[in-house]
Formats: C-alpha cells, sequence, structure tokens
C-alpha cells in the first residue's frame, strides 16, 4: 500500500499533475464508514505513514508505522464524531455567538451585504450545509435563547463545525506521530482532546474555532510533513506539503484573524528548517538561492491567495444590499450592491455643479449626513463657552429632509440651475445653503464648538441674518482628494471632499465624534478644525439632484427638484479589488465598541487556571444549560506540562551548556522538535494576548489550549522515555499506573461536566452547586 | 604615498591629516579629549541658547511645572507617571529659588518674574548629557573614536532632541536615565575579563542606579531594564558555557548581578517613593484617588486626625465610600428620577464631595433599629455587622431605603436602577442587602476604612455598582449607581469611609495608617488605572507608531499666545516653536537601519557557510555585529511596544528610540569607511575616508542649520498664509509649520 502511494507521487509529479491530487490523494480505501472528508484524510495519513518508511536517512525517523496505526486514527474520529454529533439538534434555540454567525448564514442565503470585522470563510463553511439543506434565510436571530423553528435546519447548521471539532483528534495524533512522539503518547493527545469538555461545548454549535483550530493543526501537520521531505527538494511531495501547510494556514487567516498567529508559527518553521540548510556543505549557493525565494513566495502568496479567495467568494454571492448592513461602506460600495442606495441615486446626475442639491455623507467611519434644523444653539454650552446662537448643524446618522443642501456659486444671487451649466471643480469656492431653512453654512468667528474642547476648533452653525457681517465665513473652498480619478472634477458618490472655510481661520468642517446633548437631540458634533488633513474632515455627496426654478419660498425650494438627463449616471461598478480594498480597510480599522466589565469576560492569565467558564444558554424552564467550562483534570495537567517540559527543556540546556550531555542526542533533538513546534505553537497563540486590549473569553484560549494538551502528551513521553533511561522497571509501571488513574480522573471529570456541554440534562440546584468546583465559575440557577 | 610627500611641504595639511589618521586609529588619548571636549562645547552651545525663550509656559510645561510647584507646596496630587522625574524638576526649581507659586495654568501664559529658567536649565542639562553619554557608549561599544564621533553627532544635531530637551519635560531626564543606564552597560561589559574588581562592581551599581531612574521617571524606563536584563541573562550564559570555572562561579556572578541590577535598582525606586510620599504630607488635589485610609495621613483632609469607632454596629450612621480611583460616595437626595429613568422613585447617586446627604443609617433586614430606650439600658451591647449579613441601608436625611429592582437603570441599561423607597424607613423585600466581605469568610466582622465589601441584592442577586458615567442635568451629573448583575465586576467593592455611633468608643485614625509598602503598592493601582484610562476618544487625531520613524508630523510645543492670536500679519516676537526631527538624521537612520539588516544577514549567512577571510577581517565583523545588535534590540524596545499600546501616544514617544538608532548609524557610517580600502585604491583610501566623513558631518549640521528655526523659533505668517518664510522647508505636507 505504501508504495502505491509513494508511485503515485512520483507519478504525480512528471506527469505534471497538480501537487494537491498527490497529497491529498486517491488512495480511497474500500471503507465506508464514514464520509468523503475521512477518507481524504485517510489517505493523506497513509501517504504520510508511507512516506515514513521509505524516509530519508539524514533526519531522525520515526518508526516506521504500518496501517494498523489507522485503526486508532479512526477510532479517535469515530468517537470525535460520536461525541460531538450526539443530539446535536439540541439545544434547539439560538446559543451564545450563533446569534451572529447564524445571521450571517441567513444573509448569505439571501445573499444580502453584510459587514463584519472578521474574514468570511468560516462563515462560508457555516453556511454551505445550510444552502445543500435549503435553508431560506428566514429566521431573525434575535436574542439568545430563541428556540429554532422547523423551518430551520439546525441539525445540519450545525454538522460543519462538529466535524471539524471530530477532524481535530486524528489530526493532532498525526501530528504528534509526525515530530516523533511515541504512539501511545500521540494517542492519549487525541483522546485529551476527545474528552475535553470545552473543546466538545465549542464543537457543538455554529461557531467559528472549531475550523480555526482544524486548519491550525492541519497546516502544522504538513509543514511537518514537508520537513521530512527536506532531502528531495522541489520533488512534488515537497512542494505539495507545502503549499498544502500553507493553503491550510491560509484558510485559519481566513477564518478569523486569530488565525495569522498560526501562520506566523508556520512561517517560523519554515525559516528555520531553511536555516539548518544554510551552513550544509552539501547544498550549493543556488540551491539555497532557490529554496529561499520559492519557500517565501509560497509562504506568501498561498496564504494571499485563499485569503482572497474566500473574500472573492463573498463579494460574489453577497450582491444584494438590505437591512441597513451595508451602511458602514462609502457611497460607492453601496451604490454597486442591487436595491439599497442603488435603486435610491438611480439615474441621478453626477456632476455636481451650480444649484445642485445634495446630501453630504461623512465618508469615514460612523456614517452621518451634515444636517441642520430651525433650531438655534442654546445660549451658552457650560459656564465657560458662549455659542454664537446661531442656526445648529450637526452630522445625523439618519435620512431626513434636513439632511439636504444646495451647492451655490457664490457670484450668482439665486440656487437656480441655468444653462450653460458648469460643473465646480477641485479648488473652487462655493456656498452651502441648507435645503428647508435657506441659511448658509458657516463658522462662527470666535466660538468654540459646544463639544470639543480643542483650541483648535470652531463652532459651525448656518447663518441666521441676526448677527453683524459675515466676511467670506460662508465661503467654502473645495478640495478634492482624489481629484486624479475625475480629473479634477467633483462628481456624486466618488468624489471624496474637504470644505476648507475661506474665513479667517481656514479652518475645515469636520466630523468630531462626540454627541450633541439633548439640546441637538443626541446628533453627532460638526466643527471647524484648523487641521485640514485628517480622515474626519472628509465628505462625500450621496443623493444628488438639480434645482431648476427659482424658488422663494421655503416649501418651493425644498420641492422644485427634477431629475435631469443632463448627465446620466452610469450604474456604479466597482472591480472586485476595490470592494476589497475598501472592505479590508474598513475591517482593519473599523474599532467595533468593545462591552467593557462583561459578567465572563476573563483575561489571559485566568485562561491557564480556567478561573471562569462562558454561559453559552439556559433553558426557560429548567436549570438545563450550556456552559463553557473546561475539563479540569486535562486543564490541570495541561497547564502543569507548560511548566514541566519547558522548566526540563531549560535544565537539560543549562546542564548540555556545562558539557552534560544528560538524555542522548536523538531524544534531545525530538524535544528541540517538540519545542519549537508545540511549546512554540502555544507561545503564538498565547501570548499575543497580553498586548491586545480588547474584552476576551475563555473560548479564545482554545487554539492555544490544543497546543497545551499535545505538550502534556509530549511531556508524558518524555517521563517514560526518562524511567526507561533510568533502567528501573517500577519506575515506569508506577507511571504507567499514574497515567492511567489520571485518564481515568479526566474521564470521570468528562462525563460530570457532559451535562453542561449538552445542556439536554435538566440539573437541581444541587447538583449545579456539586458542579461548582471553583468558586468563580458561575453556572446559572433559575430562582425559584 | 605621493599624496603625502606632497603635502608635507605645506606644512599645515600633514598636521591635519596625521591628526585624521590618528583621529582613525583611535589610539592616542590626546586626540580623544580634543574630540570628546569639541563634542562638549558644541553641546552646551546648541542646547542653551535661546533657553529662556519662549517666555512663556511651553506644551507640557503647563504639567510638569504644576508638579513641580506641588512638591514644593507638599501638596498631594496625583500622576500617572512614578514621582523622580518630577522630583528632580521640583528640585531644579527649589534650588534656583523658585517658590511654587506660579500657576502654569496653561500653555502660552507668561513668566513674567517667576525663576523659571532653573528648572528649564536643569532638563538642559540632564539632556544635554545624552550627547557626550552616546559617545562613550559607542566608544565602549566600538572603540573607534570615528564611530562615537558620528554617533555623537547625530544626536547633537537633531532639531527634535534638541527641542524636547529645553524645556521643563520628563523626556530628558527619562532619556538621561536610558542613556545612563546603556552607558553603564557597555562600560560594564567592557570590564568582564576582571570581575569582582573595584572598577566592575561600580559600573555595574551604576547600570542599576540609572535603571531605577529610568523606570522611576516614566513606566517606559522598563524597556531599558528589559535591554538590561536580557544582556546580563547572555552574559550569564556565555559565563556557564566557561568550563574552566566550576558552577560555583556562575553563582557567584549571578547572585552579584542580582544585587546589583535587581535588588539595588528596587530598593531605589522604593526611596523615590518614600520621598514622594514623605514630602507631599499635604491634603491637595490628588486626594479622591486614594482610599481612606490612605487619606487620613494628609494634612487638612477631614479624615486627618479624626476618630471613630471601629466596627460597623447596627444603629450607627455610615458614608460608604466606592472603592476604586477617585470613587465617590454613596448619595441620595430628594428628587426622584424622571420618568424616562425607570420608576419615578428617588434618586441614588455618587457624590465626590463630603455632604450630610451621604449618611446612610445600618439596620437589620428584620427588625427596626434599636430603640433610644433599649440603648440606655445598662446592659446594652450593640450588635454588629458580620460579612453574610442580611441588612437595610436607611438614608438619613429622607428615611428611605436602598432600594433595587428588575428596571434598566437610567444610563446603562444592561444593569437595574438604584433607588431609594419606603416611607420613614419602612420598604418592601427589594430593600434588602447581603454583605460580603472581600477576603474574608462568613461571619467576619466589618471594620470601617480597611474592609472592602460587596452587597449584594438579595432578591435580584446583583450587586451595587457605581461608575464615571454621569447622570444627565436631572441627576445634576452627579455618578451613576447601579445593580450590576456581574457581581465580580471592578468598581462593586466598596468601603465605610465614616462611623458614628455613640455606643461604640472612638479610636483614633491614626490606626489605619497604611504602611509605607501599603502606600506604595495602592499608588501603583492607582497610576496603572490612570494609565489605561488614557484612552483616545472617537474622532480625536493621535500619533500613530508607524508615523514617528518617517518624521510624518511634529508636535507644537509653542504657538505664541492662543488668546491673542489675531488674523493679519503677526507680530516678530510672537515666536513659534516646532518640535520636528532632523528629517535628513531621521530618513537617513531608516535607511541604515535596512543597510544593517542586509549587512548582517550577508556576514551571517557568509560566517554560516564557512567562507574563509582574514582573522582581522572577523574580529571587525564580530565587533560590528555586537555593536550594532545591542543598538538595534534597544531601538526594538523603545519602540514596537507602543504598537500593543491602547493608550493615547505622542510623537516624542519615539525619541529614546532615535537615541539608539542614531548611534547605530554611527556605528555603521565608520563601518563602512573603514570598509573602503575593499573599494577604492589603497594610496586614495585617506582621501576618500576624509572626503566623505567630512559631507557626511557637514550635511549633519547644514540640516541641523536648516532646520534650527523650528527649534529656536519662527516668526512671520503662519503656513499656507502669503509670506511664510519656511516654504522651502515644507518638506512633506504633513508637517505644520
Amino acid at each position: 500500500m505504501g508504495t502505491e502511494a509513494e508511485l503515485r507521487q512520483r507519478k504525480g509529479a512528471r506527469g505534471g499533475q497538480k501537487t494537491q491530487d498527490a497529497v491529498t490523494g486517491k488512495v480511497v480505501q474500500g471503507d465506508e464508514l464514514v464520509t468523503s472528508g475521512l477518507n481524504t484524510l485517510k489517505s493523506l495519513h497513509q501517504s504520510l505513514a508511507s512516506q515514513g518508511s521509505t524516509g530519508d536517512q539524514q533526519r531522525p525517523a520515526p518508526t516506521p508505522r504500518g496501517r494498523r496505526l489507522d485503526v486508532v486514527a479512526v477510532l479517535l474520529l469515530l468517537a470525535g464524531l460520536g461525541t460531538r454529533l450526539y443530539q446535536i439538534d439540541q439545544p434547539r434555540g439560538i446559543v451564545f455567538d450563533e446569534l451572529h454567525y447564524g445571521k450571517y448564514v441567513a444573509l448569505y442565503m439571501k445573499q444580502m451585504f453584510f459587514f463584519d470585522s472578521q474574514p468570511p470563510l468560516g462563515k462560508q463553511l457555516l453556511a454551505i450545509p445550510a444552502y445543500l439543506a435549503g435553508f431560506d434565510g428566514n429566521f431573525t436571530f434575535d436574542r439568545i435563547g430563541t428556540p429554532y423553528p422547523d423551518t430551520v435546519p439546525i441539525e445540519l447548521l450545525r454538522t460543519a463545525p462538529a466535524v471539524a471539532g471530530a477532524l481535530l483528534l486524528p489530526v493532532t495524533y498525526w501530528l504528534l506521530l509526525e515530530l516523533g512522539v511515541s504512539r501511545g503518547a500521540a494517542t492519549l493527545a487525541g483522546v485529551l482532546i476527545l474528552l475535553e469538555n470545552s473543546l466538545l461545548t465549542q464543537s457543538r454549535f455554529m461557531f467559528l474555532e472549531p475550523f480555526l483550530m482544524l486548519f491550525a493543526a492541519l497546516g502544522v501537520l504538513c509543514l511537518a510533513r514537508f520537513r521530512r521531505c527536506g532531502e528531495r527538494p522541489f520533488s512534488a511531495s515537497w512542494l505539495g506539503w507545502l503549499v498544502a501547510g500553507f493553503a491550510f494556514l491560509g484558510a485559519a487567516v481566513s477564518v478569523r484573524y486569530a488565525g495569522f498567529l498560526s501562520l506566523v508559527l508556520g512561517w517560523g518553521l519554515v525559516a528555520h528548517d531553511f536555516w539548518t540548510l544554510v551552513p550544509r556543505p552539501d547544498v550549493s549557493g543556488g540551491q539555497l538561492a532557490a529554496q529561499l525565494v520559492t519557500r517565501s513566495a509560497l509562504a506568501v502568496a498561498v496564504p494571499a491567495a485563499v485569503y482572497l479567495g474566500s473574500f472573492y467568494c463573498h463579494l460574489a454571492v453577497l450582491q444584494r444590499a438590505g437591512g441597513g448592513y451595508d451602511r458602514v461602506m462609502s457611497s460607492a460600495f453601496q451604490a454597486s450592491l442591487e436595491d439599497g442606495l442603488a435603486t435610491l441615486i438611480k439615474n441621478q446626475p453626477v456632476a455636481v455643479g451650480h444649484g445642485s442639491q445634495v446630501t453630504l455623507r461623512h465618508a469615514v467611519g460612523r456614517p452621518c449626513w451634515l444636517h441642520s434644523h430651525g433650531k438655534p444653539y442654546p445660549d451658552e454650552f457650560d459656564i465657560e463657552r458662549n455659542s454664537s446662537r446661531q442656526q445648529q448643524v450637526s452630522c445625523y446618522s439618519g435620512k431626513d429632509a434636513n439632511n439636504w443642501w444646495i451647492v451655490k456659486d457664490p457670484a450668482k444671487s439665486h440656487t437656480r440651475l441655468v444653462p450653460p451649466f458648469r460643473p465646480f471643480r477641485d479648488g473652487d469656492v462655493v456656498q452651502l445653503v441648507h435645503g428647508i431653512t435657506g441659511n448658509h453654512l458657516i463658522t462662527s468667528d470666535g466660538y468654540r464648538p459646544p463639544m470639543s474642547e480643542s483650541a483648535d476648533y470652531e463652532e459651525v452653525s448656518c447663518y441666521t441674518g441676526t448677527n453683524t457681517s459675515i466676511p467670506k465665513q460662508d465661503l467654502w473652498k473645495v478640495m478634492i482628494v482624489n481629484k486624479k480619478d475625475t480629473d479634477g472634477a467633483w462628481h456624486a458618490i466618488t468624489s471624496e471632499v474637504r470644505f476648507i472655510n475661506q474665513g479667517n481661520l481656514n479652518m475645515a468642517l469636520k466630523f468630531s465624534g462626540r454627541r450633541l446633548p439633548e439640546w441637538g437631540n443626541g446628533q453627532q458634533e460638526v466643527v471647524g478644525d484648523a487641521l485640514a488633513d485628517q480622515e474626519h474632515t472628509v465628505w462625500n455627496v450621496e443623493e444628488h439632484r438639480y434645482l431648476t426654478m427659482e424658488s422663494n419660498s421655503d416649501d418651493e425650494r425644498q420641492l422644485e427638484v427634477v431629475s435631469s438627463d443632463l448627465i446620466p449616471m452610469t450604474e456604479m461598478q466597482l472591480s472586485f479589488w476595490r470592494k476589497f480594498a475598501e472592505l479590508q480597510l474598513k475591517m482593519l480599522f473599523n474599532s467595533q465598541e468593545t462591552v467593557h466589565g462583561h459578567t465572563y469576560a476573563t483575561d489571559p492569565l485566568e485562561w491557564l487556571s480556567l478561573r471562569r467558564g462562558v454561559a453559552y444558554w439556559i433553558s426557560p424552564d429548567s436549570n438545563a444549560q450550556v456552559h463553557l467550562v473546561g475539563n479540569a483534570a486535562v486543564w490541570a495537567a495541561s497547564s502543569a506540562a507548560l511548566l514541566v517540559y519547558s522548566a526540563l527543556a531549560t535544565l537539560y540546556l543549562l546542564r548540555r551548556k556545562r558539557a552534560c550531555f544528560d538524555i542522548p542526542d536523538a531524544e534531545w533533538s525530538k524535544m528541540c522538535t517538540v519545542c519549537r513546534t508545540v511549546l512554540g505553537g502555544f507561545a503564538c497563540h498565547y501570548l499575543p494576548y497580553f498586548v491586545i486590549d480588547h474584552t476576551f473569553f475563555l473560548h479564545h484560549y482554545l487554539p492555544a489550549y490544543v497546543f497545551a494538551v499535545m505538550l502534556a502528551a509530549c511531556t508524558v513521553d518524555h517521563l517514560n522515555f526518562v524511567a526507561s533511561h533510568l533502567g528501573w522497571r517500577p519506575l515506569r509501571l508506577l507511571l504507567a499506573l499514574a497515567v492511567l488513574l489520571w485518564v481515568a480522573a479526566c474521564g470521570y471529570t468528562f462525563v460530570v461536566f457532559s451535562s453542561v456541554s449538552y445542556g439536554t440534562t435538566p440539573l437541581t440546584p444541587q447538583q449545579i452547586k456539586d458542579m461548582t468546583w471553583r468558586d468563580s465559575w458561575d453556572f446559572i440557577v433559575h430562582k425559584q | 604615498m605621493k599624496a603625502k610627500t606632497t603635502k608635507s611641504s605645506d606644512g599645515d595639511p600633514v598636521s591635519i591629516s596625521k591628526w585624521i589618521h590618528k583621529f582613525r586609529q583611535s589610539k592616542d588619548d590626546h586626540t580623544w579629549w580634543t574630540t570628546f571636549g569639541l563634542i562638549l562645547c558644541l553641546t552646551m552651545a546648541t542646547r542653551l541658547y535661546r533657553l529662556d525663550s519662549p517666555d512663556h509656559v511651553a506644551w507640557d510645561e503647563t504639567h510638569f511645572g504644576k508638579m513641580a510647584s506641588w512638591y514644593i507646596n507638599r501638596t498631594f496630587f496625583f500622576d500617572v507617571h512614578p514621582p523622580t522625574g518630577k522630583m528632580l524638576i521640583a528640585a531644579f526649581g527649589y534650588l534656583t529659588g523658585y517658590d511654587g507659586k506660579f500657576e502654569f495654568e496653561k500653555p502660552g501664559q507668561k513668566f513674567d518674574e517667576t525663576h523659571y529658567l532653573g528648572m528649564r536649565f536643569g532638563c538642559t542639562m540632564m539632556g544635554a548629557a545624552l550627547v557626550p553619554m552616546a559617545f562613550i557608549t559607542v566608544w565602549e561599544l566600538t572603540h573607534a573614536l570615528p564611530a562615537a564621533t558620528f554617533a555623537a553627532a547625530a544626536i547633537l544635531f537633531d532639531n527634535g532632541m534638541v527641542t524636547l530637551n529645553q524645556y521643563i519635560l520628563l523626556d530628558p531626564i527619562l532619556m538621561f536615565f536610558i542613556m545612563g543606564a546603556a552607558m553603564g552597560q557597555s562600560k560594564f561589559y567592557n570590564q568582564r575579563h576582571n570581575p569582582f574588581t573595584v572598577s566592575w562592581w561600580s559600573w555595574m551599581a551604576f547600570t542599576g542606579a540609572m535603571l531605577a531612574g529610568a523606570i522611576s521617571v516614566k513606566f517606559v524606563g522598563l524597556f531599558v531594564v528589559v535591554l538590561v536584563g536580557l544582556y546580563t541573562i547572555k552574559d550569564i550564559w556565555d559565563i556557564l558555557g566557561d568550563l574552566s570555572y566550576p558552577i560555583s562561579y556562575t553563582v557567584k556572578h549571578f547572585l552579584a548581578r542580582a544585587l546589583c541590577l535587581i535588588l539595588l535598582p528596587t530598593v531605589l525606586y522604593m526611596f523615590a517613593y518614600y520621598v514622594h510620599f514623605t514630602v507631599l504630607s499635604k491634603s491637595g488635589p490628588g486626594d479622591g484617588h486614594f482610599g481612606s485610609a490612605f487619606q487620613s495621613q494628609l494634612e487638612g483632609n477631614s479624615l486627618h486626625n479624626a476618630s471613630m469607632p471601629r466596627e460597623i454596629c447596627y444603629g450607627a450612621g455610615v458614608t460608604l465610600k466606592n472603592h476604586r480611583t477617585a470613587g465617590a460616595y454613596l448619595h441620595s437626595h430628594p428628587h426622584l428620577y424622571p420618568p424616562e429613568a425607570g420608576p419615578v422613585q428617588q434618586q441614588v447617586t455618587t457624590y465626590s464631595h463630603k455632604d450630610y446627604n451621604n449618611i446612610w443609617l445600618v439596620k437589620r433586614y428584620d427588625v427596626d433599629m434599636p430603640s433610644e430606650e433599649e440603648e440606655a439600658q445598662p446592659d446594652f451591647k450593640p450588635e454588629c455587622v458580620k460579612s453574610g449579613d442580611l441588612i437595610r441601608l436607611e438614608h438619613e436625611a429622607t428615611s428611605r431605603n436602598l432600594h433595587s429592582h428588575r428596571h434598566p437603570a437610567p444610563v446603562t441599561k444592561r444593569h437595574f436602577q438604584v433607588s431609594g423607597y419606603g416611607e420613614n424607613g419602612t420598604g418592601d423585600s427589594n430593600d434588602v442587602w447581603r454583605i460580603e466581605l472581600v477576603d474574608g469568610k462568613e461571619g467576619d466582622q466589618i471594620n470601617v476604612v480597611t474592609d472592602r465589601f460587596r452587597l449584594i441584592h438579595y432578591m435580584v442577586g446583583c450587586a451595587l455598582f457605581s461608575h464615571n458615567k454621569q447622570l444627565p442635568k436631572w441627576g445634576y451629573e452627579q455618578q451613576e449607581v447601579t445593580c450590576n448583575p456581574n457581581t465580580r465586576a471592578e468598581f462593586a467593592l466598596w468601603n465605610f469611609e465614616e462611623n458614628y455611633y455613640d455606643k461604640l468608643p472612638n479610636v483614633s485614625f491614626a490606626i489605619y495608617q497604611p504602611s509605607f509598602l501599603e502606600k506604595f503598592f495602592e499608588a501603583h493601582m492607582v497610576q496603572f488605572q490612570g494609565n489605561a484610562g488614557l484612552k483616545p476618544k472617537e474622532g480625536e487625531v493621535t500619533s500613530r507608531p508607524w508615523q514617528w520613524p518617517i518624521d510624518y508630523q511634529g508636535q507644537w510645543f509653542s504657538i505664541g499666545d492662543p488668546d491673542k492670536r489675531e488674523p493679519g500679519p503677526h507680530k516678530d516676537h510672537e515666536i513659534r516653536i516646532y518640535m520636528m526631527g532632523n528629517p535628513v538624521i531621521w530618513w537617513g537612520n531608516l535607511g541604515f537601519i535596512a543597510l544593517y539588516a542586509v549587512i548582517y544577514v550577508w556576514n551571517f549567512v557568509s560566517s554560516a557557510r564557512g567562507v574563509r577571510e582574514s582573522a582581522q577581517e572577523r574580529v571587525r565583523k564580530a565587533n560590528l555585529t555586537y555593536a550594532c545588535n545591542w543598538l538595534m534590540l534597544a531601538w526594538a524596545l523603545h519602540y514596537f511596544p507602543f504598537y500593543g499600546m491602547g493608550r493615547i501616544l505622542y510623537y516624542h514617544h519615539y525619541f529614546p528610540a532615535q537615541l539608539f538608532i542614531s548611534m547605530m548609524s554611527g556605528v555603521l557610517v565608520n563601518y563602512m569607511l573603514e570598509s573602503l580600502p575593499r573599494a577604492v585604491p589603497s594610496f586614495r583610501v585617506d582621501q576618500t575616508w576624509t572626503a566623505f566623513a567630512v559631507v557626511y558631518l557637514s550635511i549633519l549640521t547644514y540640516s541641523f542649520y536648516l532646520f534650527a528655526p523650528l527649534t529656536y523659533g519662527m516668526s512671520g505668517p503662519e503656513k499656507k498664509e502669503p509670506g511664510h518664510r519656511y516654504d522651502h522647508l515644507l518638506w512633506m505636507d504633513s508637517w505644520e509649520f
């Protein structure tokens, strides 16, 4: 079997087939126990095992493995599927973040655009089964606990993460085998992950972490496998494993940005592997250069391709607007979607000129429109600051008739559009007349704005004529940021414009981000800022129409509108790259308001000691509940293993520095590999959380935790080695006994806490009290 | 050779070229001192020039000058930074006759008769020391006089550095200590071959003292501690690898370092706080940030020398303080919540001032208070409150009970409303609270001031909570009090501050006096909270770390007098100061970073590939790697952590990192010049070397001269106005001068 796979791979390489074929292989066995995904993985494993047997001599090759290893993997997978899929439709209500992901899946079904600050692949993986099951997306995911009607195929929606969670078991097993750890220890790792309640809970619902963990583990597995092909660089398998590894890591990034940490780990592993080649005399300089170029090109290009691909699908599928989910995006982006803004601005003219009626949108960040209304500012903002008592100007987040402004040429005395039509260009000076009240937008010289305290700011208002003269203060110079795109012309939707006041201080019209108090109806403050070059001074024309008739009365002015065909607007078509670039920037810089002091929020240091879980769901009529909490026995061992293993490695390192070689080189090199991959993986996935300022929950720790569990198995493996190295037989027995007892304890804990992992058992308050092993765990108890 | 002989006939050029030769060889003490002296003179000249202008408060002088005044007046204040820097400023002021009377109200305020120059002079001197110290550091790292000179010049001619060092700020002091630690470390490293000698010990102790200084000026001093720590680990690692010594030798080395680099800095750091607490003995603007026990030590505070019963008993009148930074007192007043804020019941808030309306009576949950007759009985024994008890709190002035129910709170809708309810102390079951001691078990006695506790609402199970969110006008903009369903919330802790009960003996507050260590830790908690609170608001322009190395935007130090800023022609005496790094040096440094990365990788790969080279060349490369790695690491440690910081960042945060990268540029320029023999015919080497060195130094000097108006004062119209005098310097659109 092994040689056959080997042959196939070689043939694949010669025949110029895609290397992916060689990797995932067609070595399908007659095994019809499970899904095709299993088959893929199994064949993957077999090519893996076969490589091991025919592997290179230079590197410490693990012991040859035969077909029987598959039994362990298959058993692990079956056990994983069994535990994860058992009563998958229970509880039949919205559990925790299903609230968000379910909503996104529903929007995918309706092809409606939505904005989320995480990449789309994970949501797409959730959406595929929903699509296959014929889910129509007609369900409002309103709040946690709402029961699902029969129209929501919840068991299928939850299947994808459950399968991913089950696949994690054999993948960990293989990864440890690949690192040279004994089969027993690798099996132990699989069993520990099987018995880990937190991983079970996280895999049973519509969450993204199972995908993230699976892709990270698969990526590292492929790269470890790649490392063992080092003696045959540029062979099909070498390239294949490298590409596959980075493809999986790219997929991890595309599920959640936290996957970037896995990618960093992958880069580190490949770079280190490259570094070991540099001093070797048998590798020529040319070969080194070729390796460097290939590795770095693939390390960047493959994840980027996967990432872009997921966005391509995202934007290709989500073509419609609706529900206001696209409000964060720019006007141009919104106009490129069907329905929504696109219908509103259909056939509206492009070029802005004298007499144009416009709404002005704050272009970057919180969406709102320049607004004014017939109320003056209050006499004083606070004890020290008087207002100009002119008409209020603000930025309003809703569509309103008061958002309409007329752009006027200062040289003309009317606001009518008369031929010849001359569009405004970059650098032109205009007046902005409020459509409904007819007052001019000015900066009130000498008055500070209502909320902002900076000395560089000035109040902005509409001039009501009750003050003395205002030379030039109602003149605004139009500065178009992206003037190159339109050759300097001012276009609706696409032109990003700054308005610089031509009064004394060249103030730029700016959205300050502060809310006005009650007198301003809680709208956003608009100020003049001396510093023009910043993103909050940018505006764009959204809705646009021409005003043709002279209108004297207020009613006429606001209604006399024709949708002129002077310059008809072509339908907005944005390229994928432009949409992607905008979406990407918004995702990176859209700071979501984080809820501080959430009841179940935890910080990274508390994760190690499992100080607190997260309540996911509670039954409305009994104390049955889903609560994310770890298996205390597995958890304690994993956290202890972090300490023990690094302490041992440090000890050996110090001893080696003193030329005391306590363990054989083979074991030492295995320890180094484990330290790099597993301990390094843990560090990569854990330490960055200390410097990120955000609200975190226990499930953010799970990707790192998988590595900690693997390390626990590696520690047992090493202790076993030490015991046999010392050559005292009872010690080995003792160790074996201890491990057995501990696994039994893990099993017991698993059973105890499975009731809150599955959430199907109604619990009595006493039972819950018995489960509160730590005072800080807050299970929910209904009051009688 | 030919060139030399022709020159020797002229006489003068020979001595110059001889001198340059000696300079390059760096063997001659005389040359060393000449160079050092020259640099010292230039430093003093650039730093002291126009020190007294502007004669008004510039930029953050308003903060640090104010704090110096507080030290001189001994009034307690709170600041997010540790005390050493501000105490040094105060000391400069005190010694030069500043009386602490100036307000430092806002930038632009005229100093008039105030003795402000002493403080500026002190800061400037510490900032000026950076240049000679950089010189010595690079000398110790490379033993090459040209390298040290180039490094010192890159700092000497940096306009931003001069500006930042000329004012009453913490930065010159901070950078002094950082640079001092770097210098000590490099000196100490060169003593490695004669361990346990006096100079070995003293340089190590010097480094430790400088570390203490750095971290006790600003917490960013931590980065230099990490730098020294990492190198100490490497040092110990090398010693451990020396098999000719027994392991005890390594232990000895380790203990010596623990003594000088851990213990000594810790002691000095704590000593700074000791001085801080001792000097600031009077009540002042910082009281409210600290706990009740702390306040009782401040002269003039209402808790100073107060006395009250120690235990809280049923029937006592108490005030409750929210246990957090600037936590206020639980308060109620006879005004109702408006209908939009939930049930129309009496408002409960927190209020930072002491007031009769802060007093609450402690009652048992089921029975009324002991009557006066009962209390008059001779055998009457007051019953005291224990952790876990169910209690009610009655507002003394209005006789309403502290109450909560399942209605959303006025501002924080996730929480429940807390109100005053009932008539004459009779309410309902929603008035019952369970008192839970933190760090104590059920049944423990609850003491005033020292004990922290939670109040858990018995029916709802939420915790009494307060935070900084203000109520609208109807609540007199006092702070909101809610019942938080998350009982472990940070701000759900309270303590009793005042306790009136005449049946119990009064104890003097002196017994609550926290020990120095308690005060030390409390001050740190408060500082960390304060630092975390410095978050930018939406729409606010903040400086981002990526902008710093490219010199994207400077910082206004003085814009003349903002109140008198008038349109029209500017008066010439209204000078403006703009702190911005010399772009030639800054952009050059970026180039040097890239260049070093290339050289490093090249050297590393070629040595890993076993390329043969002369022993001399290997030593030269090893020296470069040692010096530059150290400086690059220092730069990275002082720069990259800012990317992870959520607080408000400013341009001047980059300057410590800039010091190190400027030093590296010196080392690298020297390395490049010394590599000339490979590229130039041997008889041209000397001239080429001189030419390059002169051109390099001239560029630095000229660019400094070019941008000098930014540092020493600009006048005339502003940017974009007609007649702006500095248009030729506006190389980037983002510069604002």
